[in-house]
Formats: structure tokens, sequence, C-alpha cells
């Protein structure tokens, strides 16, 4: 922030207060020999350049002196003025006092984005959500979380249900609780939630990038650890009755930039996604109108309006399979379109396997 | 390299007129001719300023008689204005350059053309790379006006370039300048009263300080690299949070209406914000820079967030309502 020093505060006579204000003074000009206006509590820069103005000036002693009063009086009262919120504060109890100087906080913009959007502070807002989602809603297990390397590249790859990240913020969610040294996880999200209003904002914040190879493999480059969903939007139009086959994986596109990046590739089986928001039907002309390939019906949703859009409260299982052997890896390997293809079968038939074996082992859904 | 003479185009605008002033200061540097039909922002001392339109073919019959090596093409028109219709600045940015292209081929003496283009190429999409590289430039369709005119005129300068492989083309694609000097869309956005936004999008966003969009010019200048190089500050920084650094009240409203809103403010002739600009604070753009640093070797002075609290410590004087941020600097 800017910190001006107003020169003539140094040859400040009649007004005598001390000068220790918090954030930028002004250096305004007043027109000489008259009352500046009040502006509210900053104001008090010109208030001591005027005063000055004022004291020296030719016309007149006996004018200037009454002038001189008025302004310190002012002056006194913005000091009372700024020192109200001050005094309000203090008076609250800590927390709703904490709560409205992080709010005032960052409403003046004092807050910490980095360069993918992601907010810590907004992030740590959210655990408590996340945390009972995690712990009573969906009564997640998680198994084999250890086998996450703790540093350097890392590509998770999961399957994926529904529309909305929710097995990406518990992924993200178990590795904070369950893992002995935790690190960020950054998800891919598909581009129709980054033209969402509202959405677009939450995802960003709580560390989602859209799903691109670009970002995948600046993400890997820089040591990250990234999950990414490889169905990709044929995941979301899969019905309840296919619940957890896995889609084919594209071109392959999710291995080749792990290989490019040298990552270690962990499957990561989702189990309770699914049921969530099971998907029965689709209304694609509705979907359309709201910017989506297609409005999936649930039991919920959208019978229920917006509130159909709460998952329902099935129980989860998250394991984190052991990463993937790898023969080969570079940007060599990752022009191998034969290996590439082989890797990517590998790791569909791993995803699916552990799939079946946690949804087995999970058992009934709700109860 | 001694003696260089350096043609510049668009020499009226903030960064074409500090360019000048910049070479001239270079021991390098032997001549240089500013050419524009606005007169200079500054006073040159041995610049030769040249009165002319680069539409006309009068570049053609001007270039091989001063003898330029270098030709700087500056006159790339990104906003709109009372004066300045799509037509218009489709004119000036393809019709302009071609001529400037074809007035290069005649005179034998250009060695290196540096085009100053826009980010704009990539465009500003919902699930677009957040940081593009120069290769990714056609990802997208274009899907404004001057995103098809700067493909054009990059498709042009690719041709001449292939065409005459002596001559070293670089394409400059620069992100919006910010800075207390330079008047963009984006320094005339931020200093509206009320701010308007897209309600529930914080888009990122990218900029360069202005005095790093001048000296990255110089250094392509002075080493002219071929193909294309994005400009840019490292980091980006969210319209939300940009906004509450300079205190500005916002007024988020639904797509429609922001266009109308928009629109309504072209009409009173307070600010005119073209497609691309709404889209870019619906969306927001980045670029890797990684070429700038390397190969072009310029590192620039600022980032991102920094050059908006420099725009932001310039402009906290300048307001009469004392900004919502003084009045939250005293709560918090």
């Amino acid at each position: 922030m800017a910190e001006r020093s107003d020169p003539r505060r140094r040859a400040k006579r009649s007004t005598g207060r001390s000068t220790t204000t918090r954030g930028t003074a002004r250096t305004r000009r007043s027109p000489s020999g008259q009352a500046a206006p009040d502006h509210a509590a900053p104001g008090a820069g010109a208030k001591e350049s005027f005063d000055e103005r004022a004291v020296d000036a030719d016309s007149g002693g006996e004018r200037g002196e009454r002038i001189a009063a008025i302004a310190s009086a002012l002056a006194d009262l913005a000091d009372a003025v700024r020192a109200l919120p001050a005094a309000v504060l203090d008076a609250l109890p800590d927390e709703v006092a904490a709560a409205l100087r992080t709010g005032a906080r960052r409403l003046a913009g004092e807050y910490s984005e980095d360069e993918w959007g992601r907010d810590p502070e907004f992030e740590r807002a959210f655990e408590p959500l996340l945390d009972f989602l995690y712990e009573r809603w969906w009564r997640v297990t998680v198994v084999g979380v250890e086998r996450l390397p703790a540093r350097g590249p890392v590509l998770l790859v999961a399957n994926h249900a529904g529309f909305l990240p929710w097995d990406a913020l518990m992924v993200k969610t178990a590795v904070r609780r369950a893992h002995p040294s935790p690190r960020t996880i950054r998800f891919l999200e598909l581009d129709w939630a980054f033209a969402t209003p509202w959405l677009s904002t939450l995802v960003r914040k709580l560390g989602g990038v859209p799903a691109t190879p670009y970002n995948a493999l600046r993400l890997l480059e820089e040591g990250g650890a990234v999950l990414a969903f490889p169905e990709g939007v044929r995941a979301a139009q899969r019905r309840f009755p296919e619940r957890y086959r896995i889609q084919r994986f594209g071109r392959g596109g999710v291995v080749e930039i792990a290989l490019r990046a040298r990552a270690t590739l962990v499957p990561v089986a989702v189990v309770g996604s699914e049921e969530a928001h099971p998907h029965i039907a689709d209304v694609p002309w509705l979907g359309r109108l709201f910017g989506l390939p297609t409005l999936p019906v649930t039991p919920t949703f959208p019978l229920l309006g917006p509130l159909g859009l709460v998952p329902l409260p099935a129980r989860w299982r998250i394991e984190f399979c052991r990463p993937l052997e790898l023969e080969r890896v570079g940007p060599d390997a990752a022009e191998d379109r034969a290996y590439v293809f082989e890797v990517s079968e590998k790791l569909r038939a791993a995803l699916q396997e552990s799939v079946y074996a946690n949804l087995a082992a999970r058992g009934p859904a709700f109860f | 390299m001694s003696g260089r003479r350096i043609l510049i185009t668009g020499a009226g605008s903030y960064v074409g007129s500090s360019l000048a002033a910049r070479l001239e200061r270079e021991p390098w540097v032997e001549a240089i001719f500013a050419v524009d039909t606005r007169p200079p922002r500054l006073t040159f001392e041995r610049t030769e300023v040249i009165d002319a339109d680069i539409r006309s073919p009068v570049l053609g019959r001007l270039l091989p008689q001063i003898a330029v090596d270098t030709v700087v093409h500056n006159q790339i028109v990104r906003q709109p204005g009372p004066n300045m219709s799509p037509r218009k600045m489709h004119e000036i940015n393809v019709i302009g350059t071609l001529q400037l292209l074809t007035a290069c081929e005649k005179a034998d003496s250009v060695r290196a053309i540096v085009i100053r283009g826009s980010a704009g190429i990539y465009g500003a999409e919902a699930g677009a790379p957040q940081f593009f590289t120069e290769e990714a430039s056609r990802l997208y369709p274009p899907r404004t006006r001057f995103q098809r005119d700067v493909a054009e005129i990059e498709n042009y300068f690719e041709a001449f370039a292939r065409r005459h492989s002596r001559v070293v083309c670089t394409m400059l694609r620069y992100q919006p300048a910010i800075g207390p000097t330079v008047q963009t869309q984006i320094t005339r956005f931020l200093s509206l009263p009320v701010v308007p936004t897209f309600l529930g999008f914080d888009p990122r966003l990218q900029f360069i300080h202005e005095e790093d969009a001048v000296a990255a010019l110089v250094a392509a200048v002075q080493k002219p690299v071929r193909g294309a190089v994005n400009v840019a500050a490292p980091g980006t920084i969210g319209l939300t949070r940009m906004l509450r650094l300079l205190g500005k009240p916002t007024l988020p409203l639904v797509a429609p209406l922001f266009e109308l809103f928009a629109d309504q403010l072209a009409r009173l002739r307070i600010a005119n914000f073209s497609e691309d600009f709404r889209r870019l604070l619906r969306y927001g753009r980045g670029v890797d820079i990684s070429r700038l640093c390397s190969e072009l070797g310029y590192e620039p002075r600022y980032t991102t967030e920094e050059a908006v609290r420099e725009f932001a410590a310039t402009r906290e004087g300048m307001s009469l309502v004392p900004s919502l941020r003084r009045l939250l600097a005293a709560v918090s």
C-alpha cells in the first residue's frame, strides 16, 4: 500500500494530535482562507495543511485564529469518528470481532489468491462444511491414502459421476484429514462449470482449474498434485443403471500428460458419488437453456427445485490404489501413441477393478 | 548492431511516443521516424515526425527513401471510441497492416519488423488454458470482430515471414496495459465511479505495466526474434480482488443487463467497451511469458498485482469520495 508522508505534517502546530493513521494520507490542496469541506474520517490531512496555511495567512490573525479553532475541533471530531469502529469492535466478543475484521480485510482486497485463483483462506472457511459432508452426511471411508506421494508431480485419476464436483472435494478432504503429510490437490473441471455464474468462482477458489491439457501439464511441471477425471462429460451423461461402469478414456490425453511431466499415476476409486445424485433421466432442451449439455433428472431435482441439488446421504468409500508402474516416462514415451494407449487401458482396467472391489466392500448404499 | 534506422507507426499513442523517446537515448540507434496522423505525445530531439495515414500507399513511396532497417508497427487499434467505429478499426488494423507489409516488401533495406499485436487473438473463454502458450493461438474460433482482425493480421504476417526469410518478423501479443499515464479500456473501466461486473463471475486478469510495455518493445527492437511472443506481467489477479484493492463500488449485473449498461455508457460517451473487453471481464485471460523472459531476454519489473497496486496508488488521491478501502482500513 502506498504510504504518503505529508511534508506539511512535520510543521503542524495547533492540532498536536498523533498522526498514526493506518491507510494512506491524502495530500489535498484546499483553497486558502476557506474552511475545507469535511469529507468523513480520513480527511484530517487536509485539516492540517489548511490549518498551517490559515495561520500563516496575511489576512488578520484574529480571523485566522477562529478558523484554526474550528479546524482543530473538526480534526478532533474526525479522530473520534475514526476511533469509533475500533472501540465498537473491542466491545464485541472475540470471535465476532475477528470475523468482522477478517470481513473488512477481505473487502479491502487484502487476501491472497494464487495465479490459478485458489484462495487458501476461503478453502479454510469451507472446511467445516466439507468436514460435515465427509463425516456425517456421506460417512466416507478412506483406504490407502498413504500411497499418495507427499512430494513431486502426481496425477490422480478417478472415476466421475454427476455434474457437480463433489467427488473432487471429497478426495481433497480425504487427503487433508487422513494423509500423514497432506498436500494441496487441484482438480480439473469441465468448462461448463466455468461458464456458470457462482459455480465458476467457487470452483476456482477451491482449487479447480479448467480441464485442458495445457493446464494439467503446467500444474504437473510446477510439481503439484492434480486430480483428473478422464471420462469427462461422458461420466455425467451416464444413467443410474450403468453406474460405476467406467467410460472409455478418450484419446489418452491424461496419460500422455503424465508421461510428459514424469508424474506418478495414482488411480483413485470413488464409490458413492453415483448415489449422491442418481441420474435417472435427461431433459436436454432445459439443460441447453442453462448452458449445460443436458439437464439431469434425479429423484429430487428438478422436482424440489434448488433444494433438489442437495446430494443424497449415501455411504462413500475412496481408495487410493497403488501407483501405476510405468516402464518408460518422459516426452519420448508420451510421443509413442501405442504405448500411451496401452498405459491408458491398463489404467482404466485398474480403476474399474478397484471401483467394483470397493463397491462390494462398501455394501448397501444408504444403510 | 550500430546505426539502426527505425520507423515507428502509431507514434501518437502513449506507447509509440514513449518508444521513440526511449530509443532516442540509445546509442545503437541512428535515426528514428515516427509516423501517425495524430501529433506525438512527447517532444522529440532527433526523431523525424511524419504525418501520414498508413491506410494509404504513402508508406510504399516513403520507405525506400528513408532506408530504415527496422519497422515497428504500433498502430493496432484495440479500443473503439466515438470516432472509431468497428469498420474504421478494421480498416486501420487490417488494411493498414497490409499496406505496411506491402511497403516493406518493396523496400530492400528492411531487416526486421516488430508488430505490437494483441493477446486478444487467444480470445476469452470459460474453459481456456490459464496461461496460453504461443502455439495455442487457434484453440477457439474467433468470436469477435477484433479477434478475427488480429487473426487475419497474424496470418498475413506469417505468410510474409515465410516469403521473406531474410526479414526477422516478431509478433508481440500484448495483454492490456495499465499504469498511471496510459489510457486503455481497463484504465477507463477502473475510472468509472461505479464499476459494472458480470454477476457471479470473478475472472483471472493479467496486465502489463505501461513501463514494461515500452521496455519490452525496446527489447524486441534491439534483439528481434522470429515468431510470436506473449508480453504480459507475471501472475494474475482476480477482478473482484482488483476492484476491492481500488476501493471501487461494483454493480454486478446478469449478462443481458451488463450489455445494456455498457451500451448506454457508450451512447452517453462515458466509456466505450469493446466486445473483447466485455468477454475479458467475464472469463479473463492469461498468457505464458516464458518466451519473453528466455528468448527476448526481458523480465517485467512489475507483476500484475504490483501494476494494479501502483495504479491504485496514483488514483487514490484523485477521488472526492473516500474510497471503501480507507473506511475499511479504519476497521481492520
